[in-house]
Formats: C-alpha cells, sequence, structure tokens
C-alpha cells in the first residue's frame, strides 16, 4: 500500500503550543497526479503543504515520496519543486539565473544546465526574458519564472502554496488551465494549495478538503460536488440550500425529518431522534406543483427576489429563515415578488449530514 | 499663484544646497591658493600645499590609523549590527522595538558624552588599551548605521527566500551565503559606506580615547590648524572630499543614491 504511493502522509499531526494544526493527516497520491488541498485559512492546508516541502517538521506520521522515507530528511535533499505565494524570485539574479539556481546546486555540466533552462523557459513560453532582471517582470510573468524555476530540477512532486491567488481573475483562470495541461503534459505530481474552489475544481484530480487540521473528504471533484462527506465539505464546495431538522422516522435507505419548514425525505438512514442538516443543491431545485413527482421533497416559500438575467432568471424564494435560489429558463414567467409557490427537489438530491460539531 | 509658489520652493532649494555646500566649495578653492593666507579673489592657482601634504608630520600613520579604525570597526558594525537587526525583525522578542531603538540610540546621543562616558569607564574598569580601546567607541558609533540600515533592509526582505533556496537544494549555510546576503548586498554597501564616513570623520568620541602614539586623522587635522593654519589642511580636507565623492559615485552605480537617500524603497 504505501510503497504503491508516489507521496505517502500517514498520521501527520503538528501542534503549536496548544494549537493543534494538523491531527494524523493521511494522504496517498499516485504518479502524475493533481491533488488540492482545500478550505479556509487557518484549516492546516499550508502547513501541510511545508511539512511535505520539508520545511516544517511533523510531530508524528511519517512521509514517503518516490519510494523514499523522507519523514526526516531536510529539504535540500527531497527533491521537490516549491511555487510559493509571493514567488519568492531573487532579486539579485535575472530570469535564466533564478531557473538555474537549483541545476547549478547539482553541480551539472555549464552546457547541460544552459540547455535545460532553455528547454524549462520555453515551456513557460519565457525564452525571451531569460536575461531580463526580476524586477522588470509582471506579476504573471514572476509566476511563470517561479514556475520554470521549480519544475526545472525535475522535482518528484511540485508544490503550490496559493501560487496563483496574486493573479488578477482572467490571468489566474487562463494560467489555471493552461498550469494543467503543462503539468500534465510533462507528467508532474503537483499538490496545489488554495482556497479557492474554482481553482480546485479546474486543477486537480482530487481534492482534499481541509477543516480544522482534517481532511474532510478526499475525493474528485464531481464526487465531491455531488457527494459531500460532510457539512462543511458542502459549504465550502458550491452553492447549497440547508435546513435544520431532526429525523422522526427511518428505514434502511430513507429518514423523514421535521424541519420548520415542513417534513422533508433522505435517502439515507439516520437513528430516529437525532438532529441532522439536510441540504440540497440549488440546481436540483423547480417551482410549481405541476412538476412534482412521488420522488420529490417539496417545501411551501415566498418569493423573495427576481432577477433576470437574460438566458435564465434567478427566482429566490424564502423558506423558513432560509433562501434557495431557484434557476428558471429566461423565457418563461417567473412568478411575481410575494407569491407563494412550492419549490420541489428529487429525495435521490436530497444530502443528509449529522448535525453535531456544527459552529 | 501656482508658479509663484513653484518658483520660491525652488528658490528655496537653491538657497539650501548653497548654504550647505558653500563652506566645501571655500575650502576647496583655499586648496588652490599660492598663498598662506587664503583670500578672494585669488590671484592664480598652486598645488604647492597638495605638495607638502606627504611631508606633513604624522600625516600618514594618521591616515592609516583612520582607515584601519575605520575599516575593523565597519566589519564588525556590519557582522554585529546584521545579526541584532535580524534578532529585531525576526526574532519575535518581547519589545523588539524598544530594542530597535536601543541600537541606534548612540546616533542621539552626543558624541562628547560617549566619549567622556567611555574614557571614564575604560578607567574604571582598568582597560588600558588605547587602539582596542578606539575600536570599541567607533563599533559603538558605527552600530547605528548600520542596525539602521539593515533593519529597513531585512524588514524588506522576502524570508520565503530562504525556503525556497532551501527546496532548490541549498543547506542552511548555502542559503544565507547565496541569497540571503546577496539579496541584501545592497543594504549592506549603504550601511558600510556610512558607517565607514562616520568613524573615518569622528571627532569629539576619539579625542577622549586617544594618546600621543594613537591619533586618527581628524584630531591631527586640528592639531595642525592649531599649529600652523596654512592651506595644507585645506588639500587634505579636499582630497578626503574627492574620495568620498568617488565613494558616493560607485555607490551610486551599485545600489542608486535614491535608495542610500531613502527617498525611494
Amino acid at each position: 500500500m504505501a510503497d504503491a504511493a508516489h507521496l505517502g502522509v500517514k498520521g501527520v499531526s503538528k501542534r503549536y503550543g496548544a494549537a493543534t494544526v494538523l491531527e494524523s493527516i493521511d494522504l496517498d497520491m499516485a504518479r502524475g497526479e493533481l491533488v488540492t488541498l482545500l478550505g479556509p485559512s487557518g484549516c492546516g492546508k499550508t502547513t501541510l503543504l511545508r511539512v511535505i516541502a520539508g520545511l516544517v517538521r511533523a510531530d508524528t506520521g511519517t512521509l514517503s515520496l518516490a519510494g523514499r522515507d523522507v519523514t526526516r530528511m531536510p529539504p535540500y535533499r527531497r527533491n521537490v519543486g516549491v511555487v510559493f505565494q509571493s514567488y519568492a524570485l531573487f532579486p539579485h539574479l535575472d530570469v535564466a539565473g533564478n531557473v538555474a539556481f537549483g541545476l547549478n546546486l547539482k553541480r551539472l555540466p555549464k552546457a547541460e544546465i544552459e540547455a535545460k533552462v532553455r528547454r524549462v523557459l520555453a515551456l513557460v513560453h519565457l525564452e525571451a526574458l531569460a536575461e531580463r532582471p526580476i524586477r522588470a517582470l509582471s506579476g504573471g510573468q514572476q509566476q511563470r519564472v517561479a514556475l520554470a524555476r521549480a519544475l526545472a530540477v525535475e522535482p518528484s512532486v511540485v508544490l503550490f502554496d496559493e501560487a496563483l491567488s496574486a493573479l488578477d481573475r482572467k490571468l489566474r483562470e487562463a494560467m489555471q488551465v493552461e498550469l494543467r495541461q503543462l503539468l500534465t503534459s510533462i507528467g508532474a505530481t503537483a499538490v496545489f494549495v488554495t482556497h479557492d474552489q474554482e481553482e480546485a475544481l479546474t486543477m486537480s484530480d482530487r481534492i482534499a478538503v481541509m477543516h480544522r487540521g482534517r481532511i474532510d473528504q478526499l475525493a474528485d471533484p464531481r464526487t465531491l460536488y455531488d457527494r459531500p462527506a460532510t457539512s462543511f465539505a458542502l459549504s465550502f464546495v458550491g452553492q447549497s440550500f440547508r435546513l435544520s431538522g431532526r429525523v422522526v422516522a427511518s428505514e434502511p435507505g430513507l429518514s423523514v425529518i421535521d424541519t420548520a419548514a415542513g417534513q422533508l425525505r433522505a435517502p439515507k438512514q439516520f437513528l430516529t431522534g437525532s438532529d441532522v442538516i439536510v441540504a440540497t443543491r440549488p440546481e436540483h431545485a423547480h417551482l410549481g406543483h405541476a412538476t412534482l413527482g412521488p420522488g420529490d421533497n417539496s417545501l411551501a416559500g415566498t418569493v423573495s427576489n427576481v432577477t433576470f438575467q437574460g438566458p435564465r432568471s434567478l427566482v429566490e424564494v424564502r423558506i423558513g429563515d432560509a433562501f434557495l435560489t431557484v434557476q428558471m429558463p429566461g423565457r418563461s414567467a417567473a412568478p411575481p415578488i410575494g407569491s407563494e409557490v412550492t419549490v420541489g427537489w428529487p429525495i435521490a438530491e436530497t444530502l443528509i449530514f449529522p448535525a453535531e460539531g456544527e459552529p | 499663484m501656482k508658479t509663484a509658489a513653484l518658483i520660491l520652493s525652488a528658490v528655496l532649494a537653491v538657497a539650501a544646497c548653497v548654504f550647505l555646500l558653500a563652506p566645501l566649495v571655500v575650502v576647496v578653492l583655499a586648496s588652490f591658493s599660492p598663498t598662506p593666507v587664503f583670500d578672494l579673489p585669488t590671484t592664480g592657482a598652486s598645488l604647492r600645499w597638495y605638495g607638502r601634504i606627504a611631508n606633513l608630520e604624522g600625516f600618514w600613520p594618521a591616515l592609516g590609523l583612520s582607515i584601519e579604525v575605520a575599516a575593523v570597526s565597519t566589519a564588525l558594525a556590519l557582522v554585529v549590527g546584521t545579526l541584532a537587526a535580524i534578532a529585531a525583525v525576526r526574532g519575535a522578542l518581547p519589545y523588539a522595538d524598544a530594542f530597535a531603538a536601543l541600537l541606534v540610540s548612540p546616533l542621539m546621543m552626543p558624541g562628547l558624552v560617549l566619549g567622556i562616558a567611555l574614557l571614564q569607564y575604560f578607567r574604571a574598569v582598568g582597560f588600558d588599551a588605547p587602539l582596542a580601546g578606539l575600536l570599541v567607541a567607533h563599533l559603538i558609533v558605527t552600530l547605528p548605521y548600520v542596525a539602521r540600515t539593515m533593519i529597513a533592509g531585512l524588514s524588506r526582505f522576502d524570508f520565503t527566500l530562504i525556503d525556497a533556496a532551501l527546496t532548490l537544494g541549498c543547506t542552511w549555510r548555502q542559503a544565507i551565503f547565496k541569497v540571503m546576503v546577496p539579496a541584501l548586498a545592497p543594504s549592506f554597501l549603504i550601511a558600510g559606506l556610512f558607517a565607514f564616513l562616520a568613524s573615518f570623520d569622528n571627532y569629539p568620541v576619539s579625542i577622549f580615547l586617544t594618546d600621543v602614539r594613537t591619533k586618527t586623522l581628524p584630531i591631527k587635522m586640528l592639531q595642525y590648524i592649531e599649529e600652523a593654519p596654512d592651506p595644507t589642511i585645506a588639500a587634505v580636507s579636499s582630497l578626503i572630499l574627492l574620495g568620498t565623492i568617488v565613494l558616493l559615485i560607485i555607490a551610486d552605480r551599485a545600489v542608486g543614491l535614491s535608495r542610500m537617500a531613502g527617498t525611494s524603497d
């Protein structure tokens, strides 16, 4: 098991004084896999990245990389590439000097270093800027230099610490797609750290949702979105409509839940009497009695806002003290604000989580 | 209205420059005076006073001592001051601001007070080595310049650069010498230059700590003026001025004068 993984994190914990930053983290990555550590600030994702890089030593647990146990290995012998949030380019060196930095330390022949630098700079489309000083580069160019510098040493794993967050939105989105293609084409194994769910969904084969020093869920983007394992994973990725309630009846594969807004059913058995959170993704919801089938949940609400967006209209419905935004085709008539409506969605698309531990 | 304000500020700027530079101009002019007594307008130019510099009694030892003290105290101050600045910026010390202020405080103390205090202190503890005493005093004089410049330089330094170097294959020692030191080179140069000049022309502290055999150049020069007030000292001053200008030009080429003046980052 462990030796099959290209990057293996086993039971890694880290404490700073009384604060537990990482709590028995397990993460196995295959060679060539792109994994994102996704979570809010303070969830421990950057610390985990720094543990993998060797810049922070874990209190417990083991790390293996490319078939070696690197738990106690200093960063300079691990062969990892890191792209930092601030890029951390060396101001006293030009672009080529930065990219060649790691290669020079390996004492490779000069011609070989030059050839590698040229090749990596071509990979990130910066051949023309090799002689430029760092301060003469734009943010996007600096980002590429940082990437080239990390890739030049042919690391076993490339680590990205919020590496795209300093770019403006348009550039960031273009870079996400390009970076993913680039990393896939050279077969790189990469770990991204981000709090940006779109970046995570775009870039990764699998996403680890981190919360309070733990991995709540490790899954591919589709599973994460459709079947979030915890209510935190649900709320952190994508939009959701959620109500709290109590299970009043249950049988295998079904729970009936009383909420303040009405009775709902969910396709999973929970103990009768337990407090739960019931949720669904807004895109599963539809308006009106006529559309309801036997396999649907339904709730009554009041239209609180309507936004016409051309191809679609967004109808915001107030149900109890929660709001659910339902999409309608732009051409169909939206109900007037203040009108009473019925909202329905399939029981199969209903999610249910235990309420404990909710903030 | 706006033009008037512009003209006024230009006039004031020029006046300030004239006020600051006029004494230097007079000294340089006097050094070329053909007569022992300098008056304006001059009646020709002569290099005779420059020729006499080399023959001034005790000039070479004094110059040598000044350079030696300035160089050694600057070197020591660069090491100690940089380490202290790292502690002030990165050490997460309690009262880090107070510590930084303390480092810079000799700058605000009159040199005279510092000189007398050191003299009495050295006497009291029985420390009787003029050269070493002078070096310690000059270390105190130069340290604030280094500490101030390095604190500023280090607060702008991104310590992630060290992390980057480590992951690229540097050991800790290599990361310091291949990344941190070169990246901070402009700060080192500025700090070193200021420290060297502060030590080289220091009079008020040195005067209390020198004896007959160990006299620095500024002290020797004042002594000459008392003994024989001819333009030889003006010639020496002009040469020191020239040397300083050359240093400044080199520093400007290397890091830019605006950074040294602190008017830009």
